[in-house]
């Protein structure tokens, strides 16, 4: 019979390991940069940290030590991740990689607008 | 059609590469007894340490460590050398753009957890994976990070050569020591402790964090020299 804590690792599990399969298939199958991050990133910090939570309810009862390093590198990726991923998708954005729009409407590039403003305030 | 064409390859393929490997018998002793026996036993019983691959390559061959480690200056003092030429040359640092406050404040936090860790793995060589040469790295990408959000960020070439040094001459002074103590160069002269403490290994621990701050420094002065050519 299995405890309380094992079946919420074992969900943990099943749920960190759906998100980065998800996660995965969206970088091979999105079409631009942005859509190929946001699948890259988002998926892969919840899938990572529900994987490392999980092993860390699941080992809970041999040691609590597991679960203290479980929640610090969880606190790690919840820095890590989305800094690394913002600073990417500045990056591209710099190096002038728009958005990609089938759609007629302009406004989808909300930053656009902001990059331009910045630019007319330096030239000024 | 192709594409059922590309499955029956890979399932032909596949079929013969497992019938191949699993012949192999992975785990299985397939060499008569000879020197990796006497590595397994010696690394438990006689050096107390409890990963086998740390002691043999900072105790039994820590003679081949050390010329690694060489080769890695050299491998340093050789880029130096032709950056420096170019540096007069080349404009700016390589860095296009500022990077945002996001990325500055984040790194901020996460430079002490880089460092951090990289002295625990360099630390605890002898008693996990890791060592000296990852710690080493590990600690440099934290310094590649500040290099990155911060412009204004420098590091002290003179510094870093001090501690590079250091490490470099205390290596060989234990390895002297050893050759007084024991009769060979890098023999163990300290006591073995216990398996899995911290303290335990001899000499194996002491050599590691000197390899890591060696590692740390030189690949930290490699980065600074790539990205400030200017300077």
């Amino acid at each position: 019979m299995s405890t309380l804590f094992e079946i919420i690792g074992g969900a943990l599990l099943l749920i960190g390991s759906a998100f980065l399969f998800l996660g995965g298939l969206g970088i091979f199958r999105m079409p631009d940069v942005y859509n190929r991050l946001q699948a890259g990133t988002k998926a892969t910090t919840l899938g990572g940290m529900s994987l490392i939570l999980g092993v860390g309810f699941l080992m809970v009862e041999t040691s609590w030590m597991w679960m203290a390093k479980a929640v610090i590198i969880v606190i790690f990726i919840a820095f890590s991740n989305p800094i690394s991923s913002h600073a990417l998708a500045r990056a591209m954005y710099k190096r002038k990689q728009y958005p990609l729009i089938t759609s007629k409407d302009e406004n989808m590039d909300a930053y656009k607008e902001i990059s331009e403003n910045e630019k007319k305030e330096e030239d000024a | 059609m192709k594409k059922f064409l590309v499955i029956l390859i890979l399932a032909v393929l596949g079929f013969h590469l497992f019938a191949a490997f699993s012949g192999l018998g992975f785990g299985v002793t397939r060499f008569e007894k000879g020197v990796k026996d006497f590595y397994l036993e010696k690394t438990v019983s006689e050096l107390h340490v409890a990963n086998t691959v740390t002691s043999i390559v900072v105790n039994f061959r820590g003679f081949d460590t050390l010329g690694e480690v060489t080769v890695l200056f050299l491998a340093v003092s050789a880029m130096g050398g032709i950056l420096y030429k170019r540096r007069h040359h080349a404009g700016d640092r390589s860095v296009l753009f500022s990077s945002s406050s996001i990325v500055r404040s984040g790194s901020k936090l996460l430079f002490p957890a880089i460092i951090l860790l990289g002295v625990y793995i360099f630390i605890h060589g002898h008693l996990s994976p890791g060592g000296g040469f990852q710690g080493g790295a590990i600690i440099a990408t934290g310094f590649l990070l500040m290099l990155i959000a911060y412009e204004n960020f420098s590091v002290s070439h003179n510094t870093l050569s001090y501690i590079e040094s250091f490490a470099g001459i205390f290596f060989v002074v234990i390895g002297l020591l050893g050759f007084m103590n024991g009769g060979t160069f890098l023999q163990n002269f300290l006591p073995a402790g216990i398996l899995n403490n911290l303290f335990s290994g001899g000499v194996i621990g002491i050599i590691y964090v000197m390899v890591g701050f060696k590692v740390a420094a030189e690949l930290t002065g490699l980065i600074y020299t790539i990205l400030h050519e200017k300077d």
